[in-house]
C-alpha cells in the first residue's frame, strides 16, 4: 500500500509489473511447454533408426538441462500449478499434431537440423512412408 | 487469476491504512544498543521486519543497503528488525555486509506496529516507508508486497519523500 499522494513514478512501476508478469505468469507456461515439447522431440529422434548415439545423448542432455533450469528458476507456489499445466497441455497438443521429426542435412551449412513433419503435410508423410516401405 | 489474486490482496490489506502516524518502536540491537524509531524523526526511514533465516529478506536487505548508499547523505536511513526467535542480528549484519542497524523485536510488537491482527499470517519482509514527519507513507500488505522489495520502485518513492521534506 502506497500513499497515493506520493504519485509513484510510472516507469519503475511498469517495469516491476512487466517483470512480475513474466516470472509469475509467462515463465511457468514456458517451462511446462518446453519441458514436454523438448522431451517429445528428442524421444522421437531417439527412436528413429540410424541416428548417431552422440546426437541422441546431446539432445536429451540439452532438453533435460533446460527443463531443470526452468524448474530451478520457477517461483514455486500454488498459483504456478495451472500455469505450468497449461504449458504442458499446449505442448502435448502441439506434439500430437507432429507426424515425425527428421534430421535432414542443410544444403549450405552441411549440418543436420531437426525438421518437423506435421500431420497436415500429406506430401512429406507420403514420402516418408514410401522410403520406409522400400527399406 | 491475476485479477483474483489482486482482489484477494486488496481484501486482505484493507485493514492497514496509509498515511498514518508511525507508532513508537524500540528495536534492541546487539551489545545492549537500541534504536528508538522516534529518534530518527526528520529523516526518511525505511523500516523492515525480517526473518534472519529467510532468503527473500536477505535479498531485500542487500537492496536496502544499495539504497542507503545512494540516499544516506540526503537524510535517508534504513532500520531492520528481526522477528524470529533467537535471531542473531549481528551475524546477519556481518554476513550480508550491512552498514545500517539491524536489531530484534518481538513478533507481537511488529504486528502492533504494522496494524495487523495477531492471528493473521504475514509475508516477510514487511517494508514500511516513513517520511520526515513520522508518517507511514507506504507499507507492505500483510501477505507481503514484492513491489516494496523492488529497488527501482523504492528508489522512486524515496526520491519523492526526500524532495517533499525539503519543501
Amino acid at each position: 500500500m502506497i500513499d497515493q499522494s506520493l504519485h509513484p513514478a510510472l516507469l519503475p512501476l511498469l517495469w516491476f509489473h512487466a517483470r512480475q508478469l513474466f516470472w509469475m505468469d509467462v515463465w511457468p507456461v514456458t517451462v511446462g511447454f518446453f519441458t514436454i515439447f523438448c522431451y517429445q522431440i528428442y524421444s522421437r529422434i531417439g527412436v528413429m533408426t540410424g541416428r548417431s548415439k552422440i546426437l541422441v545423448f546431446a539432445l536429451s542432455f540439452g532438453a533435460s538441462a533446460l527443463s531443470l533450469f526452468g524448474w530451478a528458476t520457477m517461483v514455486r507456489s500454488m498459483r504456478m500449478i495451472p500455469l505450468y499445466a497449461c504449458g504442458v497441455g499446449l505442448a502435448n497438443l502441439l506434439a500430437s499434431q507432429i507426424y515425425a521429426v527428421t534430421l535432414p542435412k542443410h544444403s549450405r551449412w552441411r549440418i543436420r537440423y531437426p525438421r518437423v513433419i506435421w500431420r497436415s503435410d500429406v506430401e512429406s508423410i507420403k514420402r516418408i512412408q514410401e522410403r520406409l516401405s522400400q527399406a | 487469476m491475476r485479477l483474483a489474486a489482486m482482489l484477494m490482496a486488496v481484501a486482505l490489506s484493507a485493514q492497514v491504512r496509509v498515511p498514518r502516524p508511525a507508532p513508537e518502536l524500540v528495536i534492541a540491537g546487539p551489545a545492549a544498543h537500541e534504536v528508538r524509531l522516534s529518534s530518527l524523526r526528520g529523516r526518511v526511514v525505511l523500516l523492515a521486519f525480517v526473518l534472519t533465516t529467510c532468503g527473500h529478506c536477505q535479498e531485500a536487505s542487500k537492496g536496502f543497503e544499495h539504497l542507503r548508499d545512494q540516499f544516506g547523505s540526503r537524510g535517508f536511513e534504513v532500520v531492520e528488525a528481526a522477528i524470529n526467535d533467537n535471531a542473531d542480528s549481528a551475524t546477519y549484519t556481518r554476513q550480508l555486509n550491512l552498514r545500517f542497524p539491524v536489531g530484534v523485536t518481538q513478533r507481537a510488537n511488529a504486528l502492533r506496529f504494522l496494524g495487523i491482527r495477531g492471528d493473521q499470517r504475514i509475508g516477510l519482509p514487511q517494508v514500511v516507508l516513513i517520511d520526515r514527519t513520522g508518517m507511514v507513507r507506504a507499507q507492505s500488505a500483510p501477505e507481503g508486497s514484492p513491489m516494496l522489495q523492488s529497488e527501482d520502485v523504492l528508489r522512486g518513492l524515496i526520491e519523492r519523500l526526500l524532495s517533499q521534506g525539503r519543501r
